[in-house]
C-alpha cells in the first residue's frame, strides 16, 4: 500500500515530518507529561509513607494494561471486545498458580502468562474473527462467559473463592532486586512496564502493521485489494491484545496476593471498555489516563456513597455522545488547534 | 417399562414443564430484544434493567393498592414513554454515525448501569418478594403444578401470539417491517420512520417491563435481577437469529429445555457454560442465527 494512503487513513494527530523533536506527536508529549505526574505522585506518596494510595495507583495501572488491550482492538482495528477480561483473568490465574505452586519467580510467572495469553488468544481469535461487527462483540462476550463460569465452577481453581495466599516475590534484575511487598518499588516497576508497553505498542501502531490495522478499521473490504490479508492482521492484533491483557493480569496476584473469578467476569471487561471510551479511543495513552482518573473517581465518590456507578455511567454516556476520542482526544484537539493558530500568526 | 414411565412422569415431565414456564418468560424478554435489533440494529444492553424496572414498578404500585390484573396493563403503559424517551434522547443521537452498532451498544450499556444503580438507590439492594397473585396448584397427570406457572405459560403464549399478529398482520406491523427492510424507501412512501423507531423501541421496553411484572412472583425482585436473565435472552436472540421473531420463540423454548433437562444429568451450575457454549458455536457456524431477520423473510 502506498505510504501516502496509509498516512491519510491513520490518525492525523500522529507524527508528521519535521525535526526530530517535533516528530514526537502531541500524544507522546501527553504520555511524557503523564509519566512525570506519576513520578511526582510516587515521590509524594513515598515521602508521606502512604502505601494505600500507591497500591491503588498500581492497581489502576494494571487495569490500564487491560484497557490498552481493548484500545488496540477498538481504537485501532475497530473491533469491540466485550470479553477481554478472559485473557486478563487467565494471566492472573496462571501467574497465581506459578507463583504459588511452581516457583515464586516473577519472570517465570510473566513468561507463563504470556504463553497462556498467546495460545488462548490464538484460539479465541480464530473463533471470534469468523464474524464481524456486533457479532464479534457478542462472540467475545460469550467466550468470556463460558471461561468465567467454568473457572467459577472448578473446585481445583478455588471455585467462587478464587486462589488465595499468593506469595510476595522478589524480582531480580541482574545485580538489583526489588520486592513486590514494597508498595513504592512495585509501583515503579508496574509504571515502568506500562510505559514500556505504551512505547512498544505506540511504535507498532505507527509501523506498517498499525497502518494496515487503521486501513482495516477505515474500510475492511478494500484492504484485500491492496494485497493485504485482513483476516491475518485481525488475528495478529487479537493475539497481541490477548498477550497484553494476560501480562497485565499476571501482575494482579503480585499486588493483591489473591485472584478471584470476578477478574474474568463481564464487569471487568465492561470496565475496561468504559475506561477506553472515557480516556480516549485510539490513543493508547487515553486508557492509562482513563484508568487512573476512574480509579481516583471511584475512590473519592466511593468514600461518601456506594452508588458510584451512577456517576461513572453518566460520565461514560456523555463521553460516548460528546467526546468521540475521550478526554485525551479532546485535550489533543484543543492543543492542536492552539499550535495551528500559533503557526498561522508568526 | 414401569420405571421408564415413572421416570418420564415424575422426573422428565415436571422438569420440562418448569423449563417451559421459564422458556415463555425468556421468549417475552427475547422478543423485545430481537424486535429492537431487527428494526434499529441496536443491541439493547439495558434490556435487563428495563425488566427489573418493570418488576419494581409493579412492586411500588402493588404497595399503593393496585391489583395484579391492573398491573399487567399499567406497567407496560408506564414503560412506553420511558422507552420512547430513551430512543429519542440516546439512540437517535448516534444513529447516523458510522459506528452506530458499537455506539448504541455502549450507550445502552451505560444506561443499564445507571438504571441498576438508581434502582439500588431507591429500593435498596435487598431482595423483595411480591405475594403470589394466583394461589394454589393443579394436579395434571399426577404432577403438581403451581397455578401461577400455568397462568404464566398460558398468558405468555397468548402474548407471543399477539405480538406475532401485530407485527405480521396489522398496518402498524407492516410499517415496522418496511422500515426494517429499507428505511429510505419506507420513508419516501410516507412511513414516519423516526416515530416508528421510537415506537418500536418503546414497545420492546414495555415488553421487558411486562416480563418483569409476570416473573416477579416467581423469581423475586432485586436490582440486579436483570443480569442473569438478560444473558439467557441474548443467547436466545443470537441462536434464533438476531431480528427474527419466530427464531426467538423457537430458540427460547428449545434452549430453556436444554437447560432444564441437562440439569438432570450434569450439575446445574454447568448449564450456563453449556448454553453460552451453544451461543458461541452458533455464532461461529451460522452468525445470522437459525432464522432470517425481521422484514427480510
Amino acid at each position: 500500500m502506498p505510504e501516502a494512503t496509509l498516512r491519510s487513513l491513520s490518525d492525523p494527530g500522529r507524527a508528521g515530518p519535521a525535526s526530530r523533536l517535533s516528530r514526537l506527536a502531541p500524544v507522546h508529549w501527553l504520555a511524557l507529561a503523564f509519566l512525570a505526574a506519576a513520578l511526582g505522585f510516587a515521590a509524594v506518596a513515598w515521602a508521606t509513607g502512604n502505601g494505600f494510595y500507591l497500591r491503588l495507583a498500581t492497581e489502576a495501572l494494571i487495569f490500564a494494561g487491560l484497557a490498552m488491550s481493548v484500545d488496540l482492538l477498538l481504537g485501532y482495528t475497530g473491533l469491540l471486545s466485550l470479553g477481554q477480561a478472559l485473557y486478563f483473568g487467565l494471566g492472573a490465574y496462571v501467574s497465581a498458580l506459578v507463583l504459588r505452586d511452581v516457583a515464586p519467580s516473577f519472570w517465570l510467572a510473566m513468561a507463563a502468562a504470556l504463553l497462556a495469553g498467546g495460545v488462548a488468544g490464538l484460539i479465541g481469535g480464530v473463533i471470534a474473527n469468523r464474524v464481524k461487527g456486533v457479532y464479534f462483540a457478542l462472540i467475545t462476550f460469550g467466550l468470556a462467559q463460558v471461561a468465567a463460569k467454568s473457572v467459577y465452577n472448578t473446585r481445583a481453581l478455588g471455585a467462587s473463592d478464587g486462589l488465595i495466599g499468593i506469595p510476595q516475590v522478589s524480582i531480580g534484575f541482574g545485580p538489583f532486586s526489588l520486592d513486590t511487598a514494597d508498595p513504592l518499588s512495585f509501583f515503579l516497576l508496574v509504571l515502568g512496564l506500562t510505559v514500556a508497553a505504551y512505547a512498544g505498542l505506540a511504535y507498532l501502531m505507527d509501523a506498517p502493521f498499525g497502518r494496515t490495522l487503521a486501513a482495516i478499521r477505515a474500510n475492511e473490504k478494500r484492504v484485500p485489494f491492496l494485497g493485504f490479508n485482513a483476516w491475518r492482521y485481525k488475528l495478529a492484533v487479537y493475539v497481541l491484545a490477548a498477550c497484553v491483557a494476560a501480562l497485565a493480569g499476571a501482575l494482579y496476584p503480585m499486588l493483591r496476593g489473591f485472584v478471584s473469578p470476578e477478574l474474568m467476569f463481564f464487569e471487568t471487561s465492561g470496565n475496561a471498555v468504559i475506561t477506553v471510551i472515557v480516556g480516549g479511543v485510539g490513543t493508547l495513552v487515553g486508557p492509562v489516563v482513563g484508568s487512573l482518573l476512574l480509579t481516583a473517581l471511584r475512590s473519592v465518590v466511593g468514600s461518601w456513597t456506594e452508588h458510584h456507578l451512577i456517576v461513572v455511567g453518566v460520565i461514560f454516556m456523555l463521553s460516548v455522545i460528546f467526546l468521540r476520542k475521550g478526554l485525551v482526544g479532546a485535550l489533543l484537539a484543543r492543543l492542536g488547534r492552539r499550535s495551528e493558530q500559533g503557526r498561522a500568526t508568526p | 417399562m414401569a420405571d421408564l414411565i415413572d421416570y418420564l412422569q415424575f422426573v422428565l415431565a415436571p422438569q420440562a414443564l418448569n423449563g417451559l414456564s421459564l422458556g415463555v418468560a425468556v421468549v417475552l424478554m427475547a422478543l423485545g430484544l430481537t424486535i429492537i435489533f431487527g428494526l434499529l440494529d441496536v443491541i439493547n444492553m439495558a434490556h435487563g434493567e428495563f425488566y427489573a424496572m418493570g418488576a419494581f414498578l409493579a412492586l411500588t404500585l402493588a404497595g399503593l393498592g393496585v391489583g395484579f390484573w391492573a398491573l399487567l396493563v399499567l406497567v407496560p403503559l408506564l414503560m412506553l414513554p420511558i422507552g420512547w424517551l430513551a430512543e429519542r434522547w440516546l439512540i437517535a443521537r448516534v444513529f447516523h454515525s458510522r459506528d452506530r452498532h458499537i455506539l448504541t451498544l455502549l450507550l445502552t450499556f451505560g444506561l443499564g448501569m445507571i438504571m441498576e444503580d438508581l434502582l439500588k438507590l431507591v429500593y435498596g439492594p435487598n431482595t423483595q418478594r411480591p405475594e403470589n397473585p394466583i394461589e394454589g396448584g393443579t394436579e395434571i397427570l399426577g404432577m403438581f403444578l403451581p397455578n401461577y406457572r400455568l397462568f404464566l405459560i398460558g398468558f405468555g403464549l397468548a402474548l407471543i401470539a399477539a405480538v406475532w399478529v401485530v407485527v405480521f398482520r396489522t398496518g402498524l406491523g407492516a410499517m415496522v417491517r418496511a422500515a426494517a427492510f429499507d428505511k429510505d424507501m419506507a420513508s419516501s412512501l410516507g412511513v414516519p420512520v423516526r416515530r416508528v423507531y421510537a415506537g418500536t423501541f418503546a414497545f420492546g421496553v414495555a415488553l421487558a417491563g411486562l416480563s418483569g411484572v409476570l416473573l416477579a412472583p416467581i423469581y423475586s425482585v432485586f436490582p440486579t435481577m436483570g443480569r442473569d436473565f438478560i444473558l439467557m435472552a441474548f443467547t436466545v436472540v443470537i441462536v434464533g437469529g438476531m431480528g427474527s421473531i419466530q427464531g426467538a420463540v423457537i430458540a427460547g423454548l428449545l434452549l430453556t429445555q436444554v437447560q432444564a433437562l441437562s440439569s438432570l444429568y450434569i450439575s446445574p451450575v454447568w448449564s450456563d457454560p453449556l448454553v453460552f457454549g451453544i451461543m458461541v458455536l452458533v455464532l461461529m457456524v451460522r452468525p445470522q442465527g437459525l432464522f432470517g431477520r425481521l422484514g427480510h423473510a
